[in-house]
């Protein structure tokens, strides 16, 4: 566009695309708000700086494919070769200026986009230590973890093949839902009975593989009360999609509560809709390919209940 | 760019291009590297990220015999050069005796290897320490035993008329393989005896 | 303009019985692994159907959830290792000699070989539906401990199988890649320097290097797989020590560079279409080529970004976050190239160009969200999910299968001597890019909801998005029968094509169609210039007016 050209600029060219280019800015904002509807509520202090993440990145992204979109349109309408027009166009090899410029753009727009996930990740900081303790020792031998180390709340987490338990060191109480105070951080301590599984609750954006043979600890804080859902991400076998539970994010009020009740509930068993149709399988004559049988359902003080409305 | 860079010339009809051998040769040895590379970075995390490295009653590995074995090896090495140095000045019967030699020096490996082997005090499921050491030691003897098979069949195929007329990549190349099977070998070494601590 | 009926071929090569036996004519073995490609591309087809049939409802109600893994794993493997990577050799097999003069491949019997392995391990892989237990269930990726649980306890198994499987198809890739690699550097036409190679084979010889490399680590991480499930070790088993970690590094040191392997022949194809159809020389060739190697390099160091939640520590997220970030760049500079090419070119929308351009805006909007699952914290919410699902399928079926079937329409009359339907084409085309875009699009919201990937059931305010990517799985699944068709009637008793239908430039149109059994033989051309003359007049080769006249003049008398 500058002024040193040596074609004549055409200024309704120049117009019209930056017209255009205006459109696509405006379609490519609109996207970057659209982009938060298309995500769960958000639950946890991590969901609105990946929420914003992914609303930049969703802009941006917009105008790129946009613009691409929007030469490959025009060229298959304006660039059309008549029906019996056998000749060729004309040979332009390749210009090491535009080279250069449309190197160094996506560059610079990658770095930066980097740069700010980086940002975002340190600022989350969600992952703790990670430390290998011997499989099937995880917590019952050594007896929780040092206190100390773990300000916030903690809550074991421990993942089979197909239920998930949580267990509440120092209050005696165990679940196969998980329970939360709002704004209270919490440390989950993450461990694996069999394979791997994935500690997943949308709601609250946050993920992480759940690996026999290793506790790792991971932290975050609920930010809104409600019922979500706990989902397995890592394939872990026949029940993998069965493998979800809820979790619960109440007032502090009322997840003492909770707790003081749950402590006095007596044990039994936990949800496992694995069991369940396991069991219902065993009667089939042919139910199907082989399967590991599921762990038996863990004995908690509450076992919760299945099939209530989440919020997401 | 444009200007011509001499590029060589195609090969004519579907017979293949003996010159092309030793090439794919040594792609294909550049591609089976990675995989005892793999073996190794899996050794070495594996080493590093365990509670208990070495099973219940070993301490170690014994390294005497093996470094003896290792000099062997080393010096095989030595030998296939001198027998394609042989080779190249047309003094067939020498190169087929240092080739012999060789072969006899591997095999001496190889039987140094079972000597081991046996008097081990653990097996291949004794934990990862087992599994990864007879992983990489059977894996690289198996890599010996094929070269010993190869020169036993370039062996064989000295004596017929008329077979170096197309060219040696097939002495080259196992040459060049015998190298290969010994680097590996050094990496191994101070992987599994040097670095116990 | 030359595809008026001619009645036969001078030389016509053998007939149908030699793509039945063991040939070591890189022509039929090109044809052999494509047709036995597309076979399996049924099969896997069929089975995605049976996945889209499942999700089509949130309860687990068509099959049951063993049968449902087992089928999801199969699907996964048949697609990748007896479609995309046989049907890619396929193209290499017809394209690599032909492009470059080469009369074969350099090792013929080499090339027989892999090519014959491929039914061996089919079968393997095959024949695993009906061991006790059913096929492996664990995944394509079949990460530990789940795929070494073997809940029989049999020695032959499902995921015994399918391992030895893998196994000799990486061997069979890495027997492939010798070849291609030293064809390509070796065998090439007099005058034909690296820097005047058409892209094709650049982006060929840069995806089989990477096979080179890559292959060897998986096979390393399988071999050590197969002890656990078979010998009782314990490289992966946490109760022995193992780490099952280690696996995900082994299996992603390969398995992301795969996908290089699969997409950059597609680039070479994307770069060989457009310039034929705009009439215009490829924009930028030396960066377009130079590109495919940025690619291999950088996609050597991005195989963690798999396994950002999987439990490696905060300093290697950023760093293979960068490395993956990175790889926009060549990338990039690729697509606007191409955009450059067309750009104020003379277009025909043939089939092959309509394929490319809807291949191409597939690709674009599959790597913006590579993009976006690069960056770890979006990454940490959808990875596992079906974003990823919806992701990688915009790339492999999106792109990467719309570049291989432009390829098709695009090659077929030189390695048939008949030329392809149009009508019929341009329906394939149509359905196949509604019909990908049905079914691949509403994975993207169902996995920024939070839908696990890999799941047999699920809660029921997923459901609208799965109806629609069911349609849109059937109409992919119906858009293959105009294709099928096409390519059988065609072949039967499509119109004769001259050497050179599309008016292109390169030395495989020079040939005869189909081309004589050593091609050029011993009178190979001798290249003068680069590939992609559109529109300079010049020639590519040393006497290329006689060649054509000679063409023509068979084609006429015969």
């Amino acid at each position: 566009m500058t002024t040193s050209s040596p074609r004549p600029i055409n200024r309704s060219a120049v117009l019209g695309v930056s017209l255009w280019v205006g459109v696509l800015v405006l379609l490519s904002h609109w996207m970057g708000q659209q982009a938060y509807h298309w995500l769960p509520v958000q639950a946890s202090n991590a969901a609105p700086l990946v929420d914003g993440l992914f609303s930049f990145e969703t802009a941006l992204g917009t105008f790129v494919f946009a613009a691409v979109v929007s030469v490959m349109l025009w060229v298959m309408v304006f660039n059309r070769a008549d029906k019996y027009d056998d000749s060729d166009a004309v040979p332009i090899e390749g210009n090491t200026k535009l080279e250069v410029i449309w190197t160094a753009i996506p560059f610079v727009l990658v770095m930066g986009i980097a740069v700010y996930a980086m940002r975002v990740n340190h600022t989350l900081g969600v992952l703790g230590p990670m430390e290998h303790i011997h499989a099937h020792n995880s917590t019952e031998i050594q007896g929780g973890y040092p206190g100390d180390r773990l300000p916030a709340e903690q809550v074991e987490v421990i993942a089979r093949q197909w239920s998930w338990e949580f267990r509440y060191p120092g209050r005696n109480v165990s679940a196969t839902e998980l329970h939360l105070a709002v704004d209270q951080p919490v440390t989950f301590r993450l461990t694996s009975d069999d394979v791997l599984h994935g500690f997943y609750i949308p709601a609250f954006r946050l993920k992480q593989d759940v690996i026999p043979g290793r506790a790792i600890d991971f932290s975050l804080t609920p930010t809104r009360e409600g019922r979500y859902r706990l989902r397995d991400s890592q394939f872990s076998g026949t029940w993998f999609a069965a493998n979800q539970a809820d979790v619960l994010v109440h007032s502090q009020d009322d997840y003492a509560a909770w707790l003081k009740q749950a402590s006095g509930q007596p044990l039994q068993a936990g949800l496992s809709l694995a069991s369940e149709e396991f069991s219902q399988r065993q009667q089939q004559k042919n139910p199907g390919w082989a399967t590991v049988p599921p762990a038996p359902p863990p004995q908690v003080n509450v076992p919760g209940s299945p099939s209530l409305p989440h919020d997401g | 760019m444009t200007s011509a860079i001499p590029t060589p010339a195609p090969a004519h009809g579907h017979s293949e291009h003996p010159k092309h051998n030793l090439t794919g040769f040594i792609i294909f040895l550049c591609s089976e590297s990675v995989i005892f590379l793999a073996f190794f970075s899996g050794y070495a995390i594996l080493k590093t990220s365990a509670l208990n490295w070495l099973p219940a009653g070993v301490d170690g590995l014994e390294w005497r015999t093996p470094l003896l074995n290792t000099v062997v090896l080393l010096s095989s090495s030595g030998a296939i050069v001198v027998a394609e140095h042989f080779k190249a000045k047309e003094k067939l019967w020498l190169f087929r005796g240092f080739w012999l030699l060789t072969m006899a020096m591997g095999a001496y490996f190889l039987y140094g290897q079972a000597v081991e082997w046996s008097g081990l005090k653990f097996g291949f499921t004794s934990g990862t320490f087992g599994g990864t050491f007879y992983l990489l030691t059977g894996f690289h003897g198996l890599h010996v035993a094929t070269g010993i098979l190869l020169m036993g069949i370039m062996l064989i195929k000295s004596f017929i008329p008329g077979n170096y007329d197309g060219g040696e990549q097939g002495v080259q190349a196992t040459s060049l393989f015998w190298h290969f099977v010994d680097v590996i070998w050094v990496v191994l070494f101070l992987l599994l005896y040097v670095w116990q601590a | 303009m030359t595809s008026a009926t001619f009645p036969a071929d001078p030389k016509p090569p053998a007939g149908w019985s030699r793509y039945f036996g063991f040939s070591t004519d890189a022509k039929v073995i090109g044809i052999q692994y494509i047709v036995l490609a597309f076979f399996y591309f049924l099969v896997g087809g069929f089975l995605a159907m049976i996945i889209r049939g499942e999700l089509i409802t949130p309860a687990s109600d068509l099959v049951d959830r063993t049968v449902y893994n087992g089928i999801y794993t199969m699907h996964g493997t048949i697609m990748l290792f007896l479609f995309i990577f046989p049907v890619l050799n396929g193209l290499n097999n017809l394209l690599i000699p032909t492009m470059i003069g080469a009369p074969d491949m350099a090792f013929p019997r080499l090339n027989t070989a892999a090519f014959w392995l491929v039914p061996v391990f089919s079968l393997l892989l095959v024949s695993s539906f009906f061991v006790p237990g059913g096929p492996a269930a664990a995944g394509w990726w079949s990460y530990p401990p789940v795929s070494i649980q073997n809940p029989l306890g049999h020695f032959i198994n499902g995921e015994f199988l399918w391992i030895l499987a893998v196994a000799l198809s990486g061997i069979s890739s890495i027997m492939g890649a010798v070849n291609f690699v030293t064809t390509i550097l070796r065998m090439r036409a007099p005058g034909m320097t690296l820097f005047r190679m058409p892209v094709f084979c650049w982006t060929a010889l840069a995806a089989q290097s990477l096979q080179l490399i890559g292959l060897p680590a998986l096979t390393g991480g399988a071999i050590m797989l197969l002890m656990d499930l078979s010998f009782g070790t314990s490289f992966y088993r946490a109760e022995g020590g193992g780490d099952p970690v280690l696996y995900q590094h082994f299996f992603w040191f390969y398995s992301h560079p795969a996908v290089y392997v699969i997409i950059l022949p597609v680039f070479g194809i994307f770069s060989e279409i457009f310039p034929v159809y705009s009439r215009k020389p490829l924009f930028g060739y030396v960066y377009v080529a130079l590109a495919s190697f940025i690619i291999v390099g950088l996609g050597l160091v991005v195989w963690v970004h798999h396994m950002f939640p999987s439990g490696v520590s905060q300093w290697m997220r950023d760093l293979f976050m960068g490395t993956t970030m990175l790889i926009a760049v060549p990338t990039g500079v690729k697509v606007f190239a191409w955009l450059g090419t067309i750009w104020g070119g003379k277009l025909r929308l043939t089939t092959p160009m309509l394929f490319c351009l809807g291949g191409l805006f597939n690709f674009v909007f599959a790597g913006i969200t590579g993009i976006m699952l690069a960056t770890v914290p979006v990454d940490i919410h959808v990875s596992n999910t079906y974003f990823v699902v919806g992701h990688f399928h915009y790339v492999i079926y999106g792109a990467a299968v719309m570049g291989i079937f432009a390829a098709i329409y695009h090659w077929f009359p030189k390695f048939t001597g008949r030329m392809p339907y149009e009508g019929l084409g341009k329906l394939h085309c149509l359905l196949t890019f509604v019909g990908a875009n049905l079914n691949f699009l509403p994975m993207h919201p169902l996995g920024l909801m939070g839908m696990p990937r890999r799941v047999s059931s699920y809660d029921p305010e997923f459901t609208f998005w799965n109806v629609i990517a069911s349609l849109g799985a059937f109409l992919l699944g119906v858009s293959i029968i105009p294709f099928l068709l096409n390519m059988l009637s065609s072949w039967i008793r499509g119109p004769k094509a001259g050497h050179n239908p599309w008016n292109a430039i390169g030395l495989e149109w020079l040939l005869p169609s189909p081309p004589p059994v050593e091609n050029f033989e011993d009178e190979v051309p001798t290249v003068i210039s680069r590939p992609y003359g559109y529109g300079s007049g010049e020639p590519l080769v040393e006497h290329q007016e006689e060649i054509e006249r000679r063409l023509e003049l068979q084609e006429a008398t015969a």
